[in-house]
């Protein structure tokens, strides 16, 4: 389908009083924008134009989005691209709309691209504006979220990427980017091999994809977001794709991340707002722990070493109160688990079932030890620490899996 | 008497040596075949995966990405099960020439012909058979297993075991129907124990879930009755929810 050019007339004009300073490039800017009501367009538009008043906007909706407001700002250019298909996992942002992105990009020769994901009306204009720094090829945000949420990331994303990869921007699977030109040529690129394969929701990584070109990463203070959610959160199937996922995008990248590379400085640690008082219901979580420590002893067994499986034995024998997965026994879990992947030591379909119950035993843990006063940001600092001393132990794994190791 | 008694044995050992012997030239005949076949397969298997490594066939086909290969390759590589295809083809093969020389080394009309030949083939698909529904259900008994836990039921172990035994007793009696043994008797013996395992997981899910079933019967009318007054009363105050992602 072609895309389309829409100028959109003058009409009102930017409050003067919140402008910005101007921004570091004057080039194009490509701006994708999600499918959107026309409310949240409107405060969207609104956004970027307070942030970028002196640059010239590509603006890129869905063909079949809602008309958007007319704005006062001879820099602003809409344009469209092919809607994407309503995918069933939303939580990130489409392969799609890298390629749609990426293409629009180079017909209008922007400079920068920035891509946003559903609910970026919330996004403030300084927010937009660091995204679309150019000091960077991919500037990634970092959310203010509670500190039970997005704990997919906290157990397994977020540690796993910053260990292999030496980078540091805490929502690797943010779905809000500013991309370099180059940088979104090469995800469009990782894009149409996915569709290639008939992969129409696969999952882009875009800090891994960085990192393995020698790109710049950065990651920028963010906002108080609500990431998107998907509409029947069936967990088993949700961990399992996304694990899938990474573990796969892990072995492609594996002759990069095997080689030691310096990381990236630490930030310093942002303070998550103090959740409510209460804990959560723990329960349920640590009863599919025990049911599946029962029955799924003998498929853990094929893919853990004996020290794990003694862990998860101590771990099943621990009363709710005391319920606590040490950093390194999950740390052990997510590399075995992530080589069973590669080498198909059973189905992966099993395999990533069987990941499961062992991620809610963390995330009980997680909120037990957070709740006994270890601020969660800490405590996630320093489970990716871990995550980044024990690398050489999936290195040498990688290398020698049939080799023993206790 | 002694004397007569002495020829029909004498007459019936050299008939059953003579059949020994013309039987073993086509049984050696057969083996040969398979051991010949299997050399040059492995050779075959061998050589082939040197050039497709030389020319990085792994390498291409993951940069290609146009079929999911790699997923149905062992250790992840498209060379291995090329290789391993060539090796079984030719064994394959082997086989077939073997029980070709097999059946030519008798006449037609030879028993040995008319019985073994025909059961062979039945005995190597029986082989078959097992294997392949003891694969099956192996794979389907994790899938229930795994399944069930991540379902928090009780009895997920039960439920694993009774997938299992179904499509092994199923296998066990598609193995002996092919190798034409029982008759009636297995077919009968199948339906009784078919029917039992049916009955018996039946009767265990039906019972081990009355709890489930009420609990989440519980749960739609406490979400009815609340969301009826929630409209009234929001909630002043509440434990942050949890969210995965």
């Amino acid at each position: 389908m072609p895309f389309t050019n829409t100028t959109p007339d003058l009409a009102a004009a930017s409050p003067a009083q919140n402008a910005a300073p101007p921004a570091t490039s004057t080039a194009a800017l490509l701006v994708s924008l999600p499918p959107q009501s026309a409310d949240a367009l409107h405060a969207t538009l609104a956004n970027l134009t307070l942030a970028f008043p002196h640059r010239s906007l590509l603006l890129a909706t869905p063909a079949d989005a809602p008309a958007p407001p007319h704005l006062a700002t001879a820099n602003l250019h809409l344009l469209t691209y092919p809607p994407v298909a309503a995918a069933s996992i939303e939580l990130v942002l489409p392969p799609a709309r890298f390629i749609d992105a990426d293409a629009l990009a180079q017909q209008h020769q922007a400079a920068t691209c920035l891509l946003l994901g559903p609910g970026a009306e919330v996004l403030p204009p300084s927010l937009l504006r660091s995204l679309a720094a150019d000091s960077a090829d991919l500037i990634l945000p970092h959310y203010h979220l509670g500190a039970r949420e997005g704990l997919v990331n906290s157990a397994i994303l977020y540690p796993v990427t910053r260990a292999l990869y030496g980078t540091r921007p805490r929502f690797p699977l943010a779905v809000d980017l500013g991309l370099s030109l180059r940088m979104a040529q090469r995800l469009a690129n990782s894009a149409q091999r996915s569709l290639t394969a008939g992969h129409h929701e696969a999952i882009l990584w875009p800090v891994a994809e960085a990192a393995s070109a020698n790109f710049l990463i950065a990651e920028v203070d963010g906002c108080p977001r609500q990431l998107p959610q998907p509409p029947s959160l069936d967990l088993n199937a949700l961990l399992a794709h996304v694990a899938a996922s990474l573990f796969a995008d892990i072995d492609t990248k594996a002759a990069y991340w095997q080689r030691a590379r310096p990381a990236q400085p630490l930030q310093p640690l942002r303070e998550t707002p103090n959740p409510t008082p209460g804990v959560p219901d723990v329960t349920p979580m640590l009863e599919a722990f025990r049911i599946a420590y029962i029955n799924l002893a003998d498929i853990w067994s094929l893919v853990l070493p004996p020290n794990s499986l003694l862990g998860l034995k101590r771990l099943s024998q621990m009363p709710p109160t005391a319920f606590h997965m040490s950093d390194t026994l999950w740390t052990r879990i997510v590399y075995d688990f992530a080589l069973a992947f590669r080498i198909r030591t059973i189905n992966r379909g099993h395999l990533l079932g069987a990941l499961t119950p062992l991620y809610l035993a963390w995330v009980a843990s997680h909120i037990l030890f957070t709740d006994a006063g270890t601020p969660a940001e800490q405590h996630i600092s320093d489970l990716a620490a871990t995550f980044e001393r024990d690398k050489p132990y999936l290195v040498s794994r990688w290398r020698w899996p049939d080799r023993f190791n206790p | 008497m002694w004397q007569q008694v002495h020829f029909a044995l004498s007459q019936s050992a050299h008939r059953a040596l003579f059949k020994l012997a013309s039987f073993l030239p086509g049984l050696v005949a057969l083996l040969v075949a398979v051991l010949v076949m299997t050399a040059v397969g492995a050779l075959l298997a061998a050589t082939l995966r040197r050039i497709l490594a030389a020319t990085h066939f792994d390498q291409r086909i993951a940069r290609n990405q146009t079929a999911a290969v790699a997923d149905w390759s062992p250790a992840h590589s498209p060379t291995l099960l090329i290789a391993r295809f060539v090796f079984w083809a030719c064994v394959l093969i082997g086989g077939g020439i073997g029980i070709s020389a097999f059946d030519a080394s008798f006449s037609n009309n030879s028993p040995v012909s008319v019985f073994l030949l025909p059961y062979l083939t039945h005995a190597i698909g029986a082989v078959l058979l097992l294997v392949v529904g003891n694969l099956i259900a192996r794979f389907l008994a994790r899938s229930v297993l795994i399944g069930a836990v991540n379902a928090r039921l009780q009895y997920a172990r039960f439920l694993s075991l009774g997938v299992k035994w179904l499509v092994l007793v199923l296998t066990g009696a598609m193995v002996l129907d092919h190798l034409q043994v029982g008759g009636t008797v297995v077919e009968l013996a199948f339906g009784i124990l078919f029917g039992g395992i049916v009955l018996t997981l039946a009767l265990a899910i039906g019972l081990g879930s009355r709890e489930i079933v009420s609990r989440s019967l519980e749960r739609n009318v406490d979400l009815t009755t609340s969301d009826a007054t929630d409209e009234l009363n929001p909630p002043t105050s509440a434990v942050d929810p949890l969210r995965h992602f």
